[in-house]
């Protein structure tokens, strides 16, 4: 029977593991696990018994995979981490995502530069998978301001969903073997074409189980004062697609800034999203007045959800995995902050608590009910 | 070319969990870069904390030849006499 809920929060100095009963009234705090080096991608795996993954980006030796079957008491380096074939020319640079897959120890991995990666082991061995990470785009994409990173991994079925900074979204509809970029009405703002074939600067997808071809995706947005060639591009941050991910259009209308990195959909509704808008030069939240957005009918309106949250002079930003939502009846929300903060939003986002203020700097937050 | 020498290689703490514990390695190689390969199939553990992928020393990561960087004599072809000390050391970084 799942009684617990935990989170995994990677960190700038290793990943932390945070549980508590049900009522979620006081969580407990342990950590930080590895060598205290940055955390950019946990992973709860509840197939069987339930195992916690963290990569661990060393940047003295090197990236590991960091594994824990029991519960996130202790943490031990898999047999092997991702790397490119040795004539591959590429080096591994960081892992930014880990996703289940089929069976019950099948791992995906998005890393950077971005490639994909899959175990069938739990992450003890890792083949790169060439339908993505050797396309024909795979060379023409270009870093952002965090690095060249897959970030986004979502399956459903034979479909596969990436999500690529700067790369843009991809789609397999063949379980993997091959992709197609698949951006149209997705906007760049920092190319002289508005709407290129792939290279957009995707932040973050999210969908909902029960309705798999509705996708959101939190883009860079910024760009309504471009007066440069292409004109400006207002609103292509917030984007929504109900054709599985092969056509997009905006749902920026509302929101106080189209910038943005986390997005969130609630575990019972497909129409509930959620999302933090940030200013796009401070990458901090409009009048530094935190605030969730969530609309509750995708994406056609949005409301501000501060209640709790600090009033002014607040400066943190809360990066694109960085903010989850757990799957009991009345869902807490919950992000971290690029300050070391981790809170929670209870009632899906009514009400907001601090559950930890002097974290280090956080890079992402994950929550199970086990 | 005679013999390859033979040296010492010192493995720093966070590393030795990688070679079954050890705090010195003695291997025969005539450069730093022999000495790499050789650490690549005998001690591939190691090596894999030490060189990326492409056989790249990791960026922030020194090797020293008794007290000298490799950066300032020949890099990883800097040749190595009978007795050398190859050091392998985490960069300096704080903030």
């Amino acid at each position: 029977m799942a009684d617990r809920v935990v989170l995994t929060i990677g960190t700038k100095k290793g990943v932390f593991v945070a549980d508590a009963t049900k009522p979620r009234r006081r969580f407990a705090l342990r950590g930080p696990f590895g060598p205290g080096v940055p955390v950019y991608s946990t992973l709860i795996d509840t197939r069987g018994t339930p195992r916690l993954y963290a990569s661990s980006c060393n940047p003295f030796f090197g990236m590991k995979i960091l594994r824990s079957t029991d519960m996130g008491k202790s943490f031990k380096e898999t047999k092997s981490a991702p790397a490119f074939p040795k004539d591959d020319g590429r080096a591994l640079a960081n892992v930014w995502s880990l996703e289940a897959g089929g069976g019950k120890k099948e791992l995906w991995c998005g890393v950077e530069p971005a490639s994909l990666f899959k175990s069938h082991d739990g992450g003890d061995s890792w083949e790169m998978v060439p339908g993505i990470s050797n396309h024909e785009h795979a060379r023409k994409w270009q870093p952002g301001n965090g690095g060249l990173c897959m970030h986004t991994i979502m399956r459903d079925g034979n479909r596969v969903h990436l999500g690529i900074s700067t790369g843009g979204h991809y789609l397999s509809e063949d379980g993997g073997e091959t992709f197609k970029a698949s951006n149209q009405g997705v906007g760049a703002g920092f190319a002289p074409d508005p709407y290129p074939e792939f290279g957009q600067c995707v932040h973050k997808i999210a969908r909902h189980d029960a309705a798999p071809g509705r996708l959101y995706m939190q883009n860079h947005g910024g760009w309504a004062d471009w007066s440069g060639p292409g004109g400006p591009r207002p609103d292509i941050g917030v984007l929504r697609s109900d054709d599985h991910g092969r056509s997009w259009r905006s749902i920026a209308k509302g929101l106080p800034s189209d910038f943005g990195f986390p997005i969130v959909v609630h575990p019972h509704d497909a129409d509930t999203v959620y999302v933090m808008p940030l200013e796009p030069s401070t990458r901090s939240c409009p009048g530094a007045a935190p605030a969730v957005w969530r609309s509750e009918n995708g994406g056609g309106s949005w409301g501000r959800l501060a209640r709790g949250l600090p009033k002014k002079q607040s400066y943190f930003t809360v990066l694109r995995d960085a903010m989850d939502i757990d799957r009991l009846k009345a869902p807490a929300l919950y992000f971290g902050t690029t300050t070391g903060q981790l809170w929670i939003g209870r009632e899906g986002g009514e009400q907001w608590n601090c559950l930890f203020d002097s974290l280090p700097p956080i890079h992402n937050v994950k929550v199970a009910v086990v | 070319m005679g013999p390859a020498p033979t040296i010492t290689i010192h493995v720093p703490g966070p590393l030795r969990t990688y070679c079954a514990g050890a705090a010195q390695l003695s291997i025969s190689a005539h450069t730093v870069r022999a000495a790499l390969e050789d650490l690549e199939w005998s001690q591939s553990a190691l090596y894999r904390n030490v060189c990326d992928e492409t056989g790249t020393l990791r960026r922030h990561l020194n090797v020293f030849v008794n007290a000298d960087n490799v950066r300032d004599l020949d890099g990883i072809d800097t040749t190595l006499t009978p007795g050398d000390v190859l050091t392998i050391l985490p960069a300096v970084s704080g903030g």
